[in-house]
């Protein structure tokens, strides 16, 4: 599992996953910036809950020394910094 | 090539590799606006069973920028979906294709049209066709007339054209990258051989062409009618992009999935810059660059490469380029900020002191019923790099104007060598022939069929 979803990541990816679900932990991520929309509020995260049941949403690890994480979901790129999520995708990686 | 497989990254990624741009006002048309970008370079005719197709998931536009600050006003956009018909046949057609509805076509594809300016986005057109590829005459009978149904009327005036046509550029690519050993010059290299007339690197190869014709109030900031030369509201600058998502996933099933924002892969304003000019270590960074931050390359316009290997390949042909040391000016505003007022007489295409790289036109001038295949070198104010036309000889004119010719515009101290006023790769200055156009939108040719490609004779 783990070695299926590093492969297709882009060449410049430390470490990523290829998910669907993560959304629900989203409440809990300290976003950092978003390359396109503005900020999440609770009617776009309803939105987003649509969209992900019907297309991927890929986790780009940028640094794993800072837990820097970029998510891209449709068209958007959310960075975010959660080193314990960081260190649980390392630990499954192995 | 003017900018076909220019860069390292982009040349593994023909369909997202733009060719060649051209922007244009056409006789036939003199109200209007041509924009022409090409995609997909050298495409042998005979390349089947998987004929040329756009990229569904490259996300093509052309931008405008119509009030001199080097950011995009107005965007067109075009976005490709191509289906099976039948998944049991290996062929592209299983007969005849005879109209673009036609059943037998295995492989049609249908484009969006999509306008993006200030006062938001909207959809032009959708589920518009695509004509197929030439086969030949069995497959795609009657071609011009098959793809002339693709030619597709915009609401509120204008048309679109998106799909295969004849390669109009024309370079003798051999010659140039042999050490530029430039035919029929060769008697003259530092590695002479006897001279010989030009050949036609790109001849009966075909790629694929996004043409938009639209009014020239729809370009212009205010939307008036550009009648002025010297008013600054008569010039845009145009360039085009293809992004792709940010993240690809293939899949062991062979399909693949796509995540995040666009990123531009490949971008072409001016032709032959990222080809030529920039370096082989910046070509990939300049392709996801917006033009608005080129002054971060102009360096190598200021003391281009080219000009310095001229005079070490053609011995003493160039000595005054060769002791020229000043940062070249002339290039610097014909290629990044346009040619203000007063340098030639009744012309500007000036874009404001922003460098970028764009393909500057300026719609007041009118077409010419008599065109100079060197432009505005060849006294022709209405060719390039007053925009470019689908004939322009591009190559001669930027090969003349590295060499020297232009320095004098700028500065009056330089005598331009002699070499520098006739140098090119075919001689005289001519649109080799063989190469196709059109009298009328698209302009570019009816594309080469692969039955009648004959590729490479006698080698």
């Amino acid at each position: 599992m783990a070695k299926q979803t590093r492969r297709g990541f882009l060449k410049q990816t430390s470490v990523g996953v290829a998910t669907i679900g993560v959304l629900s932990t989203l409440p809990t991520l300290a976003v950092v910036s978003e390359s396109e929309a503005p900020a999440v509020t609770s009617a776009a995260e309803t939105e987003l809950s649509a969209a992900v049941l019907s297309e991927p949403m890929v986790a780009h690890v940028r640094d794993l020394s800072t837990g820097e994480i970029s998510l891209l979901l449709g068209t958007r790129e959310i960075f975010f910094r959660d080193p314990e999520l960081v260190v649980r995708l390392l630990r499954a990686a192995r | 090539m003017s900018s076909h497989r220019e860069a390292p990254e982009i040349s593994k990624d023909p369909v997202a590799d733009s060719t060649d741009l051209y922007a244009f006002v056409n006789t036939d048309q003199s109200d209007t606006v041509t924009l022409i970008a090409n995609y997909v370079p050298l495409e042998e005719p005979a390349g089947g069973p998987n004929f040329y197709e756009f990229g569904d998931d490259v996300l093509y536009e052309i931008h405008i920028d119509n009030d001199q600050d080097a950011l995009a006003e107005i965007t067109y956009q075009f976005r490709f979906q191509t289906h099976t018909r039948n998944p049991d046949s290996f062929l592209y057609n299983t007969g005849p294709i005879t109209s673009l509805s036609s059943t037998n076509w295995n492989r049609p594809q249908f484009y969006s049209v999509t306008r993006v300016d200030t006062s938001g986005t909207t959809v032009l057109a959708s589920n518009v066709p695509c004509p197929p590829c030439n086969i030949g005459p069995r497959s795609t009978p009657n071609y011009q007339q098959l793809a002339g149904a693709a030619i597709t009327n915009l609401p509120g005036g204008g048309r679109v054209f998106a799909g295969q046509r004849a390669e109009g550029f024309y370079v003798d690519l051999g010659s140039i990258f042999d050490l530029a050993d430039l035919r029929p010059f060769q008697n003259l290299h530092l590695i002479p051989t006897p001279a010989q007339p030009g050949v036609n690197g790109t001849q009966g190869y075909n790629v694929h062409s996004i043409a938009i014709q639209v009014p020239k109030t729809h370009l212009t900031s205010d939307g008036s009618n550009p009648t002025n030369e010297s008013d600054p509201r008569s010039v845009i600058g145009v360039w085009t992009t293809a992004s792709r998502r940010k993240a690809t996933i293939l899949q062991s099933n062979g399909d693949h999935v796509e995540s995040g924002p666009f990123v531009q892969v490949s971008r072409l304003g001016d032709p032959l810059i990222n080809e030529v000019i920039i370096a082989l270590g910046d070509k990939d960074r300049w392709n996801g660059q917006q033009p608005s931050g080129d002054s971060q390359f102009a360096h190598y316009y200021a003391h281009p490469e080219l000009a310095k290997l001229l005079p070490i390949l053609y011995p003493g042909v160039f000595p005054h380029l060769a002791a020229y040391g000043k940062p070249r000016a002339d290039l610097e505003a014909i290629l990044l900020t346009g040619i203000p007022s007063g340098i030639i007489k009744g012309f500007q295409n000036f874009t404001g002191t922003t460098q970028a790289d764009m393909l500057r036109l300026n719609m007041a001038i009118p077409p010419s019923s008599n065109p100079n295949i060197l432009g505005i070198l060849g006294g022709d104010l209405a060719g390039f790099p007053n925009g470019r036309r689908v004939f322009d000889d591009i190559v001669a004119v930027e090969l003349r104007a590295v060499a020297g010719v232009t320095i004098s515009l700028v500065d009056s101290t330089f005598n331009p060598d002699g070499a520098a006023s006739v140098i090119n790769d075919f001689s005289p200055p001519a649109i080799p022939s063989g190469v196709r156009y059109e009298q009328q939108f698209p302009y570019l040719g009816v594309p080469f069929g692969g039955y009648e490609s004959r590729p490479h004779p006698g080698a």
